[in-house]
C-alpha cells in the first residue's frame, strides 16, 4: 500500500562520524522554488544558528568540544518542528535523509545531559504516570467501554491503534474511524495501547521507548492480529519507521486508514452515495505522512473521488508543503510559535478560496483548528475519515 | 562600553529578538564552510531596513565598533568572519524586490534578498527577463555576489556580475545614506552613468567602505531554448586557440571548461562546455552545428553528454553545492583567479602540480568572461573540516595557488585575509597609496570589516 520505511543510521555512534559533512549550503530552508523560506524554524528566529544548516554546525561543535551544552544550545536543538523540508531539499545523498535523525539524536544527546527543556520533560512524565500511558495527562482509556459499544471482539485481525491524540482530544475522528471500519466488515479490534512514543522519541527521551514498544506489540499480539491500522500521522511514522529500530516486528504490518480506503476504491468496492456539502476542499500534508513516510497521493486520490468536491492545491504541497507547526514537540515548547506556524497555513489555504482544509493527522487538526479559532479564520478542518463519514456510502 | 550595554543600545534599534551575543549564534557566525580558521564574534545583528542600518552604523562609528555586513555567507573565503570582533550584520531580513522595470530591465532589490528568490520571482512573474546567477546556492544574495565580482552564466557575453551594477544605496561609515548611479539624481535605477563612477569602491572592497542597502542589477532577455555543446580537448596548450575560436562565432552565452580526474572517462582531458540559446529550436540546432565544427577544427572531440550530467547542468543553480560535497567532508574553498587567457594552458598544469603535491585530485575550472577579455580560473580544495590536518593542507594548497595566480598575471578572487597581503604586495605603490587614503577618508575609524585590505 503507502510509505516506505526510510533508511536509518546507527544514531548511538554513526550521526557523530557524519554530521560534519554538512556544508552549510542554505538549500534546507528554501521552497522548492527557493523563493521563500520552508523552514519554519529559520522563518521565524533568522539566525543561520537556526537553520538545519546551523543546528547541524551546532550539533558539531558539541561532538568536537568546541561549545558545551547549556540551554540556550539546547534551545536550538528544540526549536524545530522536525518536519523534514531539510531533507527535501539538501542536496547531499545519503546524508540528507538523515538530518531529522541527526536532530534527533542530538535531542538525545542533551535529555542525556540534563538539557531537555522543561515543557517537552512532562511528556515523558505524563506517559510514564501509570494512570496515563498518554503525553496529554488524561486518565489512561483501556479502550474496553468502546470495544463493547461497538462489538469488538478480543481475538481479530486487525488492530485499530487509535493513537493518543484522536483518543483524548480527536475523539470525533477516532468514532469515525470505528465506525468507517465497522463498515468495511473488517475483523478488528481495539487494545489497551499505551502511547506510541512518537513525541518522546521526536524530543530525544527514549529511556522508557523500548518498554513501551514492547508492550504494545504485546497487546497487539494477544489478539492474534498480523495488522495495525492507524488514523493518525505519527503513529504510522513512529510504528512503521522508527518501532523497527528497537524491535522486529516483521509480523505485524502497519497501514494509515487512508491505506485501507484507498484499497477499497481501487477494488470498487467504497461507492459514495452522497455528495459533500462543501465544495471546495484543499489538503494539507502531513509532514509525518508525506515527508516523512512518502506519501502524497493516496489522500489526494481519495478527496478527488468524493463527489460534489472540486479540489484545490495549496501553493505548497506534497514534499514542499508547509509545515502545521505542531510536531517534534513544539506544540508543547513553545506553543505560541506552534500556532503562528498554522496560521501562515491557514492564510495560504485561504487564497485557494477553500472553506475546509481536510488533513489525515490529528495532530495537524489539532494545531491548525486552535489557530483556526485563535485568528478567527472560518475555516472547518477535519480528517479525510470524518469527511467520508460525513457522506452516504456503502463498502461492498 | 561593556558589552552588556551595547547590546541594550542595540536592542534599542532593532528589537530584542534580532541581535544576539549568545554563545551559539557567535559560534555559527564565526566560521564558514571554506578552510579560514575560526574568528571571533562579538554580535550579530539583522536589521530590517535601511533606516535600522544607519543607526546602527552611526552607534557602532560613536563606539569605534567594527561591523562586518554579511550577505549569504558563502564566500568560502572569510570575508565575513571578523579579524578585529565587531558586530555581524546579516542582511538577509532586508530581502524586499522593490521594482521590477520591464523596459529598462533591471531589478531593484534590498540587499538581502538571495539570488533563488530573485530568480524565482523573475520565473513566476517575468518569465521573459532573467537576471544573472551565480553557480553558487539560492541561498547566496545578490548583493554578497555582484560586489565581490561573481559570475554566472551571463558573464560570457555580459560580463562580471559587479559590471552589472546599475546604482547602489549605500550607508557610508558616517551613517550617511549615499546613492550612486543614476539613482542619485533620478527616479530610475537604469545606469552608472554618466557621473563619475564611484560604485567600483564598493565592489571586491569586501564592505570596507560601506554598507549596501539596495542596489539596481541588469536583467536581461531570456532565451526561448538553451542547450550545452560539450566536448574534450587533449592538449591544454589549445585552450586559449579553442576559445578563441568559439567566441569568434559569437554564439556562446557562457563558456565552462575544466579538468578533473572523475569520471574516469575525464581525466587527462579538459571537459569544454559552450552554452548556446535560440528563440526557435532550429536555431539552436544551426548553432549546435557551428560549434561541432569549431571544436572539430580546434581538436576537440565532440561528445553528447549523458542525459544526467546535461540536465544537471541546464539547471546551473541546482548544481551548484555538489562540487564541495566531493570529500563528503563539508569543507571546500577554491582559489578563484581573474586570469589572462594565454596563461591558462600554464595554469592548469602548474595547480594540477600543487592539488598532488597536497593529494588532492586536482579539479580544475574556469569560466570565460565578456569574449576572452578574462577568463576566471577556479582551483578547488574540498577538505574534511572534520580533520584539522586536511584543513592545514586545504590551506597551504591555496596559499600556494594564490601564489601561482599572481606569478602568472593572473588577480585572485574574493580572496581571503592571507592572499590579500600578497595581492598588496604585487599591488602598484600608488595605487595601494590611494586605496589608503580612501579608507581613510571614508572610514577614519576604521569600523567596515577591518582587517581586510589593509595596507600596512
Amino acid at each position: 500500500m503507502g510509505g516506505e520505511i526510510i533508511i536509518s543510521v546507527n544514531l548511538e555512534q554513526d550521526w557523530k562520524d557524519i554530521v560534519h559533512r554538512c556544508f552549510r549550503c542554505g538549500y534546507c530552508k528554501f521552497t522548492a522554488d527557493f523563493f521563500d523560506f520552508n523552514c519554519p524554524s529559520y522563518k521565524k528566529y533568522r539566525f543561520e544558528t537556526f537553520s538545519t544548516g546551523g543546528r547541524m554546525w551546532t550539533i558539531y561543535g558539541l561532538i568536537s568540544g568546541e561549545i558545551l551544552w547549556n540551554d540556550q544550545i539546547a534551545n536550538v536543538i528544540y526549536a524545530c518542528s522536525t518536519c523534514g523540508n531539510c531533507m527535501e531539499n539538501c542536496r547531499f545523498d545519503k546524508f540528507k535523509d538523515f538530518l531529522v535523525d541527526f536532530i534527533e539524536a542530538a535531542r538525545k544527546e542533551a535529555n542525556l545531559q540534563g538539557f531537555c527543556p522543561e515543557k517537552q520533560k512532562a511528556l515523558v512524565e505524563r506517559i510514564e504516570d501509570t494512570t496515563m500511558y498518554n503525553p496529554y495527562g488524561d486518565n489512561n482509556s483501556d479502550n474496553e467501554a468502546l470495544k463493547k459499544e461497538y462489538g469488538l471482539p478480543d481475538k481479530a485481525s486487525w488492530v485499530y491503534f487509535i493513537g493518543c491524540t484522536s483518543n483524548y482530544r480527536q475523539k470525533e475522528l477516532r468514532d469515525a474511524t470505528l465506525r468507517f471500519l465497522k463498515k468495511s466488515n473488517i475483523n478488528f479490534t481495539l487494545v489497551d495501547e499505551h502511547c506510541c512514543c512518537s513525541p518522546i522519541i521526536r524530543t530525544g527521551q527514549t529511556e522508557c521507548v523500548n518498554d513501551f514498544i514492547k508492550y504494545n506489540l504485546m497487546k497487539i499480539r494477544e489478539t492474534g492480529a498480523s495488522k495495525v491500522i492507524t488514523s493518525c500521522a505519527g503513529c504510522y511514522r513512529t510504528m512503521k519507521s522508527d518501532w523497527r529500530k528497537y524491535d522486529d516486528f516483521s509480523d505485524i504490518e502497519i497501514f494509515h486508514t487512508i491505506e485501507l480506503i484507498d484499497d477499497l476504491l481501487k477494488e470498487g468496492k467504497l461507492k459514495f452515495k452522497s455528495e459533500l456539502e462543501q465544495k471546495k476542499i484543499t489538503y494539507h500534508d502531513p509532514c509525518h505522512l508525506g515527508r516523512h513516510m512518502g506519501i502524497y497521493e493516496i489522500p489526494r486520490n481519495i478527496l478527488k473521488s468524493i463527489p460534489g468536491i472540486e479540489f484545490k492545491e495549496m501553493e505548497r504541497n506534497r514534499g514542499n508543503a508547509w509545515c502545521c507547526g505542531a510536531g517534534g514537540g513544539v506544540k508543547i515548547g513553545y506553543p505560541e510559535w506552534s500556532v503562528e506556524i498554522s496560521k501562515e497555513r491557514l492564510e495560504e489555504a485561504k487564497k485557494t478560496e477553500a472553506s475546509l482544509i481536510a488533513s489525515a493527522c490529528p495532530f495537524c487538526a489539532t494545531n491548525l483548528n486552535d489557530a483556526n479559532k485563535e485568528f478567527d479564520m472560518g475555516f472547518e478542518i477535519l480528517d479525510i475519515i470524518e469527511i467520508i463519514d460525513k457522506l452516504d456510502y456503502d463498502i461492498l | 562600553m561593556n558589552k552588556e550595554n551595547i547590546l541594550e543600545q542595540l536592542q534599542n534599534i532593532v528589537g530584542k529578538d534580532f541581535v544576539s551575543n549568545r554563545e551559539e549564534d557567535l559560534y555559527i557566525y564565526s566560521q564558514d564552510p571554506g578552510a579560514s580558521l575560526s574568528r571571533p564574534v562579538d554580535f550579530v545583528i539583522l536589521p530590517k531596513n535601511t533606516e535600522e542600518v544607519q543607526k546602527i552604523v552611526v552607534y557602532a562609528n560613536k563606539e569605534k565598533i567594527p561591523i562586518i555586513p554579511m550577505g549569504g555567507g558563502l564566500t568560502l573565503s572569510g570575508l565575513v568572519i571578523p579579524v578585529k570582533g565587531g558586530i555581524v550584520m546579516d542582511m538577509k531580513r532586508m530581502n524586499e524586490i522593490i521594482e521590477i522595470n520591464e523596459t529598462s530591465r533591471y531589478a531593484l532589490i534590498e540587499a538581502g534578498v538571495t539570488t533563488g528568490q530573485l530568480l524565482s520571482y523573475l520565473n513566476k512573474n517575468y518569465s521573459q527577463l532573467q537576471p544573472p546567477i551565480p553557480d553558487s546556492p539560492p541561498s547566496a544574495t545578490i548583493a554578497g555576489n555582484v560586489l565581490i565580482h561573481g559570475s554566472g552564466y551571463l558573464s560570457q557575453k555580459h560580463g562580471d556580475h559587479g559590471s552589472m551594477i546599475n546604482g547602489l544605496e549605500v550607508v557610508l561609515p558616517n551613517g550617511d545614506i549615499s546613492k550612486f548611479g543614476s539613482c542619485a539624481l533620478s527616479d530610475y535605477w537604469f545606469s552608472r552613468g554618466p557621473i563619475p563612477d564611484f560604485i567600483g569602491l564598493f565592489t571586491s572592497s569586501f564592505g570596507t567602505l560601506g554598507i549596501i542597502t539596495k542596489l539596481s542589477l541588469k536583467l536581461y532577455p531570456k532565451p526561448k531554448f538553451r542547450d550545452v555543446v560539450f566536448g574534450l580537448l587533449k592538449e591544454i596548450d589549445d585552450i586559449p586557440k579553442l576559445l578563441l575560436e568559439i567566441t569568434s562565432t559569437g554564439l556562446a552565452e557562457d563558456i565552462l571548461l575544466g579538468m578533473q580526474d572523475k569520471p574516469d572517462w575525464m581525466k587527462g582531458y579538459i571537459f569544454v562546455m559552450t552554452y548556446i540559446t535560440g528563440d526557435i529550436e532550429e536555431e539552436l540546432s544551426q548553432n549546435m552545428k557551428i560549434l561541432k565544427k569549431v571544436y572539430r577544427k580546434a581538436n576537440t572531440r565532440f561528445m553528447k553528454p549523458p542525459d544526467r550530467m546535461r540536465e544537471l547542468y541546464l539547471e546551473k543553480p541546482i548544481f551548484a553545492a555538489g562540487l564541495a560535497d566531493i570529500r563528503k567532508g563539508g569543507g571546500f574553498e577554491y582559489v578563484g583567479a581573474f586570469m589572462p587567457l594565454e596563461r591558462v594552458p600554464e595554469a592548469y598544469m602548474k595547480a594540477a602540480e600543487i592539488s598532488r603535491k597536497y593529494n588532492v585530485p586536482p579539479t580544475i575550472g574556469s569560466r570565460l568572461m565578456s569574449g576572452t577579455h578574462t577568463i576566471i580560473v577556479f582551483f578547488s580544495y574540498a577538505f574534511n573540516r572534520a580533520d584539522p590536518k586536511d584543513l592545514e593542507n586545504a590551506r597551504n594548497a591555496l596559499h600556494e595557488t594564490n601564489e601561482l595566480a599572481l606569478k602568472l598575471g593572473g588577480i585572485p578572487w574574493k580572496v581571503e585575509l592571507d592572499g590579500q597581503q600578497l595581492v598588496l604586495e604585487k599591488m602598484d605603490p600608488n595605487y595601494k597609496k590611494l586605496l589608503r587614503s580612501i579608507k581613510n577618508l571614508i572610514d577614519p575609524n576604521n569600523i567596515m570589516n577591518p582587517g581586510n585590505w589593509e595596507v600596512k
